[in-house]
């Protein structure tokens, strides 16, 4: 545009034209660093914006790898583990077996079939798509323990999402825990919806929360909650109504019809 | 940023878009592999277990 005036202007007396001419060649030696100066400045502004796109990208990539990925894997893994229990288990039924796993969760509300149960709630384990035993901070009982609180966790969303439909738990809904030769039908009877992280009495050996006040062979289920974040826990209590022998056939209780 | 990696790859406009989707998919991989698994318990979203207040073992 500039120069465009100017061959106008040139177009003038001959003495102007040489003055512009010499002005032209002093206005160029300014202009030319000025020219890549701001050219530094829209690089700088492109890369910040290709920055700022890629870090959107990997911010959607996050969310894929966490809500969708992270069950590929867990389910594939759990899968595999389950097999393997089952396959140990063929034989028949026999003594309690905690090798790869003490047993299986039936929850049929959650109608996500059957989940695995490991020992420990570290995210090693829980990442695989099973539900872990609290050894820590209080230390869970066994179903086949005379007395205690059998404490549960395992992931809402992601790593298989295996407690994602606990909401879906009602008070009287059946939890079935199968071990190689015992299926330990438990009923649901308190749920807190919303509780604090930190608050571990929930997996006393006597969790007062629930209402229970005696000692006796309790199952509590505790996630995260409200879905896809973990600022609070949600629990779900139930206790011991009965012990069915496996038999040959592994014919599953009642509830599990 | 882009655009210079594009100027620095060899070949014609196919070949660039070839390579440039093979490193996509390459930067995707490593994403899902190691770097989300490493940030993710560092990150609030996926805790489960009620825990004492220090979190000790997490």
């Amino acid at each position: 545009m500039r120069s465009s005036i100017e061959s106008d202007r040139t177009d003038g007396a001959g003495s102007v034209a040489a003055t512009k001419t010499q002005d032209r060649t002093g206005e160029e030696s300014v202009t030319a660093p000025r020219r890549r100066k701001r050219g530094i400045i829209a690089t700088t502004v492109g890369v910040f914006g290709e920055l700022l796109i890629t870090a959107g990208v990997v911010l959607g990539l996050f969310v894929a790898y966490s809500l969708w990925w992270t069950n590929v894997v867990a389910d594939r893994e759990a899968g595999k583990q389950g097999d393997a229990v089952r396959d140990r288990w063929a034989g028949g039924p026999g003594a309690l077996d905690t090798k790869d796993g003490v047993g299986f969760l039936h929850v049929p509300a959650m109608k996500n079939g059957e989940v695995l149960v490991k020992k420990g709630t570290e995210g090693s384990i829980l990442n695989k798509g099973v539900a872990g035993y609290y050894t820590d901070p209080v230390k869970s009982a066994l179903p086949s323990d005379d007395k205690g609180n059998f404490t549960l966790a395992a992931h809402r969303d992601g790593h298989g999402a295996k407690f994602h439909n606990i909401d879906k738990i009602k008070k009287g809904d059946p939890i079935v825990f199968e071990t190689k030769d015992s299926w330990y039908v438990y009923k649901t009877f308190a749920i807190l919806p919303e509780t604090s992280k930190y608050n571990v009495e929930v997996l006393d050996a006597v969790p007062k929360e629930s209402g229970a006040e005696k000692p006796g062979r309790y199952i509590t289920l505790t996630t995260c909650t409200p879905v896809y974040t973990s600022d609070y826990r949600y629990i779900v209590w139930g206790e011991l109504d009965r012990v069915e022998k496996v038999d040959n056939q592994r014919t599953p209780p009642a509830e599990l019809g | 940023m882009y655009g210079w990696i594009w100027r620095h790859l060899p070949g014609n406009a196919w070949v660039r878009a070839f390579i440039s989707l093979i490193l996509a998919l390459a930067v995707v991989y490593a994403l899902f592999e190691y770097v989300f698994p490493w940030a993710e318990p560092l990150l609030p979203f996926n805790d489960v277990t009620v825990d004492d207040a220090q979190g000790a073992h997490r």
